[in-house]
């Protein structure tokens, strides 16, 4: 722990936590970050007693998801975030090497070959724990180099996003991998990578869907894809999902039908009600009120994130702090936008609501590093 | 390293980084703008189609059935009741794989081909989607729990409760009261739409007798109700819902006792016997034989059980010989004589001498009568009317028949309800063929000859009556003219069932009333006149009634007959299961009523037996009448006729002739 040597006090970047936050200090939490977190998972949790139709297991299990990521995020915060840049590069390589593993012992669960069972350990996923290590990577790799990067930077920021992510496609794993390069993307965007290639990969892209669309694209994408223009294209199959969730949330109307009368998700017509598609109990029972006042914890959280990374002291600290805000943006845009049918379905959980520990644990480790970079001092840079 | 790092310009990076944070910023909102678009545009815009869209998710409206009504005899027995019991049904529409399920099924539960071919038959019938089909009736309670048990691997089937018609008596009332069964296309396309409607919860419709005569009071109004249902169909709660209205439960003149009588008193004969209260025209019993479980037709009968009974051409257990016309031979005698008596070609006193056959003049052939085929041969001598109809002598109808034409026959046995169906509820009864001029110039495009008339004088030829037919013009004798339809329906719900009857028949009159007294003298005659000196003087039917029975305590009027043959299929003739000579041999018929000759009590029954290849109306179906006709008079109505004083008269009267 020799980095604590490096710490240094900053008065100037917060007058709250300068006067009364000496205490969140010492214990290196972000007291509107952890207060905005538990809203939101009370909330999740209140949620998620309703659509399970009062399954007390299934809550408890989750509230002991939420309280170990609660307790992961305070012991990623005690360490220095410079501590992970130290070792960016060995969990990278470390990460690539799980990787490759699951390619030879992975175990399958769920369609995914992507997990690990090894004998004293819990299974994990590997592809998970590259959802942080890939964006740590990155912002190690650019913030060490100068701004905006220049081109060999950026091939080799490329390389290091595309290598985990086609190992985690291997793993039939698309979701995850479409999200562990969108976290990587972010440093790319956030290090101030030149908007015409930006715009120049964004045309190229365009451009290449139509063929991806009509060449490569397997048949249960692209009925995906064209059941966000006409969900009643095919409405027992690829439909029904999307159908049944904007009924739900649209006789859910402005005040909703009351806590735990949602007749969509207590007749099962909702499916995947407890993980993807919890967004569309909660607007169904508390309407758009509800969905407001969820949108608005999020944008606390959003705003304070980036707060942390516009005030951090150094340029890794920011790429990671931005990249992690973005990232987490993205789950709850694209888990939202999915259920009220402004995109395709794909398989994203919405953060700490959705039913599921793991996500839960890897979000919290988030934003441990976000409360870290927060919390500690500025490195002291040459 | 240090190179590197000397390179950053920090204040120049942090300003690039702050522009990208803000950039993401406004995406952040503008993403989220879109979003509350959308959200705005479900929840307030659309809110009042997505709402019908939940309700219609959830909501569902099914038919509720009603109860059908109970059937009683006249002492309140019942004829046709309803059980419950538990169905195993299938959702169609909620099957992930029919062969896997049905795999699944044939592993807990016996599911025969039989069950799988009627449950494809109904699946094609019209149906509301979402709506149960059902696989097999009757569970047993083993079956259930098994089915229950492994409810989660069946997705789409269930076991629904459910009323089923269940005949007590089975195969007694097979013919009378007849049978439901599932309701199919041809029916279902020939309702309007409200029968349709009221038909929506209902898998079964009165297919023959009864349960058809009296559908639509047997069946009620359907109810409705609405209920919530979960995505896997399961009915989470009942929302409204509106009774339905038990269809009414009807009486009926028939007496179970005595349908069970005349079923015994048939034995193994193939044969009808139809029992009629002359009073109400109530039919008391209605019996065909052989017969069949009309329970098989409920739920579905198997192509197997079908098969043989449609295959069996002798017994040929689904025709009801109760409704279908055959010869009435020698039974319509008394009519006869009666038409005689009333347009004056005879009186008490005419008589012929009978020697045994007829001859039309100016014709050679002879028209036998029955004596000449027995061995003494020869006719009946001087004979009278009332010898005759006790004797049944052919020859004197012969000649009766001969003078007063087809012409005054046919109007006369019209008035009898013969060539007719004048039942108020048996619509579907044949009527037989009262042959005229008319009839025979539009069915066989021939004249009609005068030999014709001849051989219709003693119920052959063309004349052809249901046992059905012949009871009620027996009751009619019985009312001395006065006509009452016959009928089934007694009550409706307790009430007594008043039938509104278009063109009534009007009742028989003849010239003088005191024919009906001697008709009824003669026919008793049939029954009682014993053996005597003289030379065939005897009643025919003496012997195998009043003689059998000496001890019997009321008198009957009876007319036997017995009926040729007419066609028999090669088929049966070819068949090695049955004599060919039984199949040969005529038909015996005999008609009665009682109490007859008393004074004090009116008859109370009037019956027409018919006993398929019997041989002999008298020795055959007489008996058989005579059972019948004991057990309603002495068992049902428990008349004691010796404590009723016996009629001198009568007496002297039967003592008169004799002389």
């Amino acid at each position: 722990m020799n980095n604590r040597d490096f710490i240094r006090q900053a008065p100037r970047t917060e007058s709250s936590s300068n006067r009364s936050g000496s205490i969140w200090r010492f214990v290196h939490t972000d007291p509107p970050l952890l207060v905005g977190l538990i809203l939101i998972c009370c909330f999740g949790l209140l949620v998620l007693y309703s659509a399970s139709d009062g399954n007390e297991t299934v809550v408890r299990r989750q509230a002991l998801g939420i309280v170990v990521g609660i307790l992961a995020m305070f012991i990623v915060s005690q360490f220095n975030v410079h501590v992970f840049r130290s070792w960016a590069l060995s969990m990278y390589g470390a990460g690539l090497a799980l990787l490759a593993l699951v390619l030879i012992i992975g175990v399958e669960a769920g369609g995914a070959r992507s997990w690990i069972d090894l004998p004293g350990i819990p299974s994990f996923q590997p592809s998970e724990i590259m959802k942080i290590v890939v964006p740590l990577m990155i912002a190690w790799y650019l913030g060490s180099r100068p701004l905006p990067p220049r081109f060999k930077h950026l091939f080799w920021s490329a390389l290091m996003i595309l290598i985990p992510a086609v190992l985690i496609i291997i793993q039939n794993d698309t979701g995850t991998a479409i999200m562990v390069m969108m976290s990587g993307l972010f440093v790319v965007l956030l290090a101030g990578i030149r908007w015409r290639i930006v715009i120049t990969g964004f045309l190229a892209l365009l451009l290449a869907s139509p063929a991806w669309y009509l060449f490569l694209a397997p048949e249960h994408i692209k009925i995906r894809i064209l059941t966000v223009f006409n969900p009643y294209l095919d409405p027992t199959g690829a439909g029904y999902n999307i159908i049944q969730s904007q009924i739900a949330i649209g006789s859910g109307g402005v005040y909703g039908k009351g806590y735990g009368n949602g007749a969509q998700s207590h007749l099962d017509f909702i499916p995947e009600s407890n993980t993807d598609f919890i967004l569309a109990v909660l607007a169904e029972e508390f309407g758009l009120l509800g969905i407001l006042f969820l949108i608005c914890l999020y944008l606390f959280i959003l705003l304070r994130s980036s707060y942390i990374a516009y005030s951090a002291k150094d340029m890794f600290s920011r790429l990671l702090a931005g990249s992690i805000t973005l990232t987490f943006f993205m789950y709850v845009f694209v888990n939202m936008a999915m259920v009220s049918g402004l995109l395709p379905v794909i398989g994203l959980p919405l953060p700490l609501i959705s039913r599921g520990g793991t996500a839960i644990v890897t979000f919290f480790v988030c934003f441990g590093l976000l409360m870290s970079i927060q919390t500690h001092g500025r490195l002291k840079e040459a | 390293m240090v190179g590197k790092w000397q390179l950053k310009d920090h204040e120049a990076e942090k300003k690039l980084f702050n522009h990208r944070l803000v950039v993401a910023g406004v995406f952040i909102v503008v993403l989220f703008a879109a979003l509350i678009l959308q959200l705005v545009n479900l929840q307030i815009y659309q809110h009042e189609y997505f709402t019908a869209r939940s309700d219609g998710n959830r909501m569902h409206s099914q038919y509720v059935p009603p109860a059908r009504g109970l059937i009683f005899d006249r002492s309140g027995n019942l004829l046709a009741e309803n059980q419950p019991i538990f169905t195993l049904t299938v959702v169609p529409e909620q099957v992930e794989s029919f062969d896997e399920t049905l795999e699944i099924l044939n592993r807990l539960i016996r599911l025969t081909d039989d069950d799988i071919e009627q449950f494809n038959s109904r699946l094609q019938r019209n149906r509301v989607p979402f709506s149960s089909v059902p696989l097999r009736y009757i569970l047993d309670e083993e079956e259930k729990s098994k089915v229950a048990v492994n409810g989660h691997l069946l997705p789409g089937i269930s076991i629904e409760p459910q009323l089923v018609r269940r005949y007590p008596l089975a195969g007694l009332t097979a013919h009378s009261v007849g049978y439901v069964s599932e309701i199919n296309r041809e029916e279902l396309d020939s309702l309007s739409d409200a029968e349709k409607e009221n038909y929506g919860g209902t898998n079964h419709r009165g297919k023959t007798g009864i349960e058809r005569t009296y559908e639509d009071l047997l069946h009620g109004t359907v109810g409705y109700e609405i209920v919530e249902k979960n995505n896997r169909g399961q009915v989470m709660r009942r929302l409204d819902r509106t009774d339905p209205v038990a269809g009414k439960n009807i009486t009926l003149h028939m007496d179970a006792q005595l349908q069970i009588a005349a079923e015994n008193a048939l034995g193994d004969f193939r044969g009808a016997v139809v029992a009629i209260d002359p009073n109400t025209g109530g039919i008391l019993a209605m019996v065909s034989k052989p017969t069949f479980n009309p329970n098989l037709f409920v739920t579905g009968i198997s192509s197997k059980d079908y098969d043989i009974l449609v295959k069996d051409e002798v017994n040929t257990p689904l025709f009801d010989r109760t409704t279908n016309p055959y010869p009435p031979g020698s039974t319509i005698k008394p009519f006869l004589g009666l038409a005689g008596l009333h347009h004056e070609h005879i009186d008490y006193d005419f008589a012929i001498e009978d020697p045994g056959y007829f001859r039309l003049p100016g014709v050679s052939y002879r028209w036998g009568d029955y004596t000449l085929r027995t061995q003494i041969g020869g006719g009946h001598g001087h004979t009278d009317l009332m010898k005759a109809i006790y004797q049944s002598c052919d020859t004197f109808f012969y000649d009766l028949g001969n003078r007063m034409g087809i012409d005054t026959i046919h109007d006369f046995m019209a008035k009898f309800g013969f060539g007719n169906n004048f039942a108020v509820d048996i619509a579907y009864a044949r009527t037989g063929v009262l042959p005229s001029r008319e009839w025979k110039m539009a069915s066989r495009g021939e004249p009609w000859y005068p030999g014709d008339t001849i051989n219709s004088s003693i119920g052959q030829g063309y004349m052809w009556a249901t046992p059905l037919q012949l009871a009620t013009a027996v009751s009619i004798i019985a009312n001395e003219g006065k006509v009452v339809s016959p009928r089934m329906l007694k009550a409706v719900d307790g009430e007594l069932f008043e039938p509104i009857i278009e063109n009534p028949m009007p009742d028989v009159m003849v010239n003088d009333s005191d024919y009906w007294r001697y008709i009824e003298d003669a026919m008793t005659m049939v029954v009682h006149r014993p053996f005597s000196d003289q030379f065939r003087d005897y009643g025919t039917a003496y012997e195998s009634i009043a003689m059998a029975d000496r001890e019997m305590s009321y008198k009957m009027a009876g007319k036997s007959g017995s009926a040729q043959v007419v066609g028999i299929s090669q088929d049966i003739l070819s068949s090695s299961d049955i004599m060919v000579s039984d199949l040969n041999k005529d038909h015996g018929l005999f008609i009665s009523f009682a109490p007859a000759q008393n004074s004090q009590i009116a008859p109370q029954i009037a019956i027409a037996v018919f006993v398929e290849n019997g041989e002999h109306g008298s020795s055959v179906a007489g008996p058989i009448a005579k059972q019948v006709i004991d057990t309603y008079l002495l068992d049902i109505l428990k008349l004691d006729f010796f404590t009723v004083e016996d009629t001198p008269h009568s007496e002297k009267q039967v003592r008169a002739s004799d002389e």
